[in-house]
């Protein structure tokens, strides 16, 4: 690396292998003091385990890490932490239950001993309000936004005298004004002399950012370091996505994927193919509290046949509730719910699954699918839901139709009997889509489909939704990624602590949209 | 087929290696190991006589070791066999007392259905409690158990008791000769073909309709049948049911059969050894089968071991007891030393 000065940190030849799996693949990344460096790839490219590597939580089966010019023993946080290197996790790491003083304190020394809260806020005060985290030391870490926690996560790790400072995805979480104020944190770190190492995958970030990249594509290292002013938006798209599968996506797809789009919408407007009276019609819905996540408030919602409705929000503003409201997983305080031109107000999950609901969940591994049952049993419980509980099944025909299912949805796999713990996220997906993707679905919720998903799973699952809406199917998409959202939505509605703040129609604005999810233009487009 | 292939062959493995544990602690405790491993295998199938006493054993521990993998497989970990058995043999007592006259062909029916009524009560508590307010039902049934036990020593020293009992334990009166489904042997076509019953119908139920997938489904994951549109509580309530009235079946077959009688404190281990068999199994139903009737043989060589062994009767308490650690820690450890697991994480 010859134009780059002196590393702060290098990580060189790193190979990781998880039993017969190989994360990484030769892998070097070197970034220069004082500087930005983004490391950018799809899911699955193996991003997060160079973090862990580099922070000493995984053991690399070849390779060496050096910081500050001096190679450090791999596999030992507390070596790599010596040496000043400092990881802010994905999903952050706080207890939720403790304030904000306790955090710092036993976050950072891990320590026990005697305190008093006084002399603990006293002690971090100082600190936090160094690296521009404004917060009440005495609240509850539970309590706080996403941004602040967050905050506090990067102070954490700045506690010691970290030289490198490792970000993975900060941006997942975060709204567009939450990222404005990340980078700027994150500007001014470098200015106190901070190498600050960001994970990312959109590029539009990484332009907006960082000094330097790093490509990774499939666990090897496409391109790096690059210097920023020498790569375009469109090159850096190509190293990330690879060229022949480049050439597979539509333009909107790739610029989705990679977060160039200018939200330019899904083929702007298409009147004529949404009609009808609304599949799904909610009036004034609100939801008593129940501990699962913050309640309904009013909501008014509607969705005609053939439409797709995405749903942005920080995550945490009743995306979950809306999702278990409409499941009638969630209790009713007020307002109607309209199905398929039935009132289902007061019916159960099974019969508003009868007239056409159907949920691709939050959660794929625990609302999804059962990890340790097998495909066929998966596969079936919604058609077994539909009759008598005593009704005489035959698993060997089951099996059959579930082959044929799977092979329809390109499913890879052994067999029907294998636990669906064994597939892989994208493989997982496609077999929930399987189930819950029929000729008589009218409503489907798709929550947060493509997350965790690789270029070509995710790129399936949009054509999936895509192909039935055009069936005639209404589809409520959630999703935090915004360039998804404005990807393949015809309407889009912002979720703001439990309400409805903001509607937009293509082409979206970015801005504008941010702004309504963090409140700052209240039903300025509604 | 493969899947429940490996699973007998791990259990037997998990088996051989308790025996072997045993031996080497009775082998230190002074006593003959060989000797012993040889009279326990002698008195559980190879003696004349051997086999029939293994199965009077085996049969009672089958019906209710099937109900527990009933319940075990919804993901309610039932641990009130023993209470429900006893229940179950209580009503059938009191049943017996109610339809004393009647022609056998109704009365024994009708106790055999009180009985499972008596077990099923003595599930629906712990169920009701369990999915209304989610109250740990291993708690629940296992005060069921002591409750139930006291029960059986209020009953058997008061509304039923033999005012001729010799006062050593207290116990009902007997049960009409007409109305008994066997003599004191325990072997009957009555019993083996209630057995047989109770086997092929819950295979079915767990094979063959969409209660057993369902029901396993939320044996593992209950969030995602939730989100399928499945009320939870109807099919734990069931399997928690059925569960008892399998219990309930088991204790009215010795009340009926061997017995003859229902003595407070009779066959304290019952309940527990059918969990372990349904452990043992895996939750299958044929594994169920096998597993009972080795089980059933260890009951009945513990009776042999004294005379052959010089051991203590508890000897088998310990080989059962040795028989659960290996299989509770069978998850992980053992897996892997085995290789018979996947690969770790």
């Amino acid at each position: 690396m010859s134009n780059l000065p002196k590393s702060a940190l290098e990580c060189r030849d790193v190979t990781v292998k998880f039993g017969g799996v190989t994360a990484l693949s030769g892998v070097s990344v070197a970034s220069a003091t004082s500087r930005i460096h983004a490391v950018v790839g799809q899911n699955g490219a193996g991003k997060t385990t160079f973090a862990r590597v580099t922070a000493g939580l995984v053991s690399p089966t070849t390779g060496a890490v050096d910081v500050m010019g001096r190679e450090i023993r791999t596999g030992h946080v507390g070596e790599s932490r010596a040496a000043g290197v400092e990881l802010v996790h994905q999903s952050f790491a706080l207890p939720p239950s403790f304030t904000v003083a306790e955090a710092m304190e036993f976050g950072a020394t891990g320590k026990g001993g005697i305190y008093s809260r006084k002399g603990l806020a006293a002690k971090w005060r100082a600190h936090l309000a160094g690296l521009d985290v404004q917060v009440d030391l005495n609240r509850r870490i539970r309590d706080l936004p996403i941004e602040t926690q967050q905050g506090i996560e990067i102070a954490r790790a700045l506690v010691t005298d970290a030289r490198v400072l490792i970000l993975d995805e900060p941006t997942a979480v975060l709204s567009p004004t939450g990222i404005e104020m990340l980078f700027a944190r994150v500007r001014r770190l470098k200015e106190r002399g901070v190498t600050v190492i960001l994970i990312l995958h959109k590029i539009r970030e990484v332009l907006g950012i960082a000094d330097s990249v790093t490509v990774l594509r499939g666990g090897r290292k496409v391109e790096g370091p690059l210097d920023i002013a020498e790569v375009s938006a469109e090159r850096l798209a190509n190293l990330i996505v690879g060229d022949a599968v480049a050439k597979t996506l539509g333009p909107q797809d790739r610029s989705a994927l990679v977060g160039t789009s200018t939200a330019s919408g899904e083929e702007a407007a298409r009147p004529d193919r949404v009609g009808g009276p609304a599949v799904l019609s909610m009036r004034s819905v609100s939801t008593r509290a129940d501990g699962e996540g913050i309640a309904l408030d009013g909501i008014d919602l509607e969705i005609r046949p053939g439409e797709i409705v995405g749903i942005a929000g920080v995550e945490g503003n009743g995306q979950k509730t809306l999702v278990r409201a409409i499941s009638a997983l969630a209790d009713l305080s007020d307002g109607t719910i309209g199905l398929a031109g039935h009132d289902v107000t007061a019916q159960p999950l099974a019969t508003r699954r009868a007239v056409g609901l159907r949920i691709i969940p939050f959660e794929r591994n625990v609302e999804g699918l059962s990890l340790t049952s097998s495909l066929w049993q998966n596969w079936s419980a919604r058609e077994l839901l539909q009759g008598s509980l005593l009704k005489v099944i035959r698993p060997a025909a089951i099996r059959e139709a579930c082959d044929r299912s799977l092979k329809q949805w390109s499913v890879h796999y052994h067999s029907c009997g294998q636990r669906a713990g064994s597939l892989s996220g994208g493989n997982a997906q496609k077999v929930i889509f399987a189930r819950e993707v029929d000729a008589e679905a009218k409503l489907i919720i798709a929550a947060q489909p493509t997350r965790g998903l690789d270029i070509g799973a995710t790129a399936f699952v949009w054509q999936a939704l895509r192909q039935a809406r055009d069936r005639g199917a209404a589809i409520l998409l959630i999703s935090s990624d915004l360039d998804e959202l404005f990807d393949i939505s015809d309407r889009v509605v912002v979720m703001l602590s439990g309400r409805i703040n903001g509607e937009f129609r293509a082409p979206f604005d970015i801005a504008s949209v941010g702004a309504a999810m963090t409140g700052a233009a209240a039903r300025a487009h509604a | 087929m493969k899947d429940s292939l490996n699973t007998v062959v791990r259990s037997l493995i998990f088996v051989a290696l308790a025996l072997a544990l045993c031996a080497v602690v009775f082998q230190f405790a002074g006593y003959n190991a060989p000797v012993m491993l040889w009279a326990v295998l002698d008195g559980a199938f190879l003696r004349s006589g051997a086999i029939e006493q293994s199965l009077r054993w085996a049969l009672p521990l089958f019906i209710t070791a099937v109900g527990v993998s009933i319940s075990f497989r919804a993901g309610f970990f039932n641990i009130g066999a023993q209470g429900q058995f006893y229940v179950g043999a209580i009503c059938a007592a009191f049943a017996a007392e109610v339809f004393k006259g009647g022609p056998a062909l109704l009365v024994i029916p009708a106790l055999l259905i009180s009985g499972m009524a008596g077990g099923a009560l003595w599930a629906l508590w712990p169920g009701l409690l369990r999915l209304r307010s989610g109250t740990d039902e291993v708690i629940t049934t296992l005060m069921g158990n002591f409750l139930a036990g006291l029960l059986l020593v209020y009953v058997t020293s008061g509304p039923l008791k033999d005012p001729s009992g010799s006062g050593q334990q207290a116990s009902s009166r007997p049960l009409d000769a007409a109305y008994r489904l066997s003599n004191s042997l325990g072997l009957s076509p009555t019993i083996i073909a209630i057995a047989v019953i109770v086997g092929i119908a819950i295979w079915l139920l767990v094979n063959r309709t969409a209660f057993g997938v369902l029901a396993s489904l939320a044996g593992r994951n209950g969030t995602m049948v939730e989100w399928q549109g499945a009320r939870l509580w109807k099919l734990g309530l069931s399997s928690f049911l059925i569960s008892g009235a399998l219990a309930g079946l088991a204790g009215t077959i010795e009340f009926m059969g061997p017995n003859g009688r229902i003595a407070s404190g009779f066959l304290p281990a019952h309940g527990f050894t059918a969990i372990l068999i349904a452990l043992v199994a895996n939750l299958s139903v044929v594994g169920t089968a096998v597993a009972s009737i080795f089980f059933g043989g260890l009951a009945s060589a513990a009776l042999y071991l004294p005379i052959m062994a010089g051991l203590p009767a508890a000897a088998i308490d310990i080989i059962n007891a040795a028989i659960a650690l290996f299989i509770t820690a069978r998850s992980k450890l053992i897996d892997k030393v085995l290789r018979l697991g996947g690969p770790a994480q």
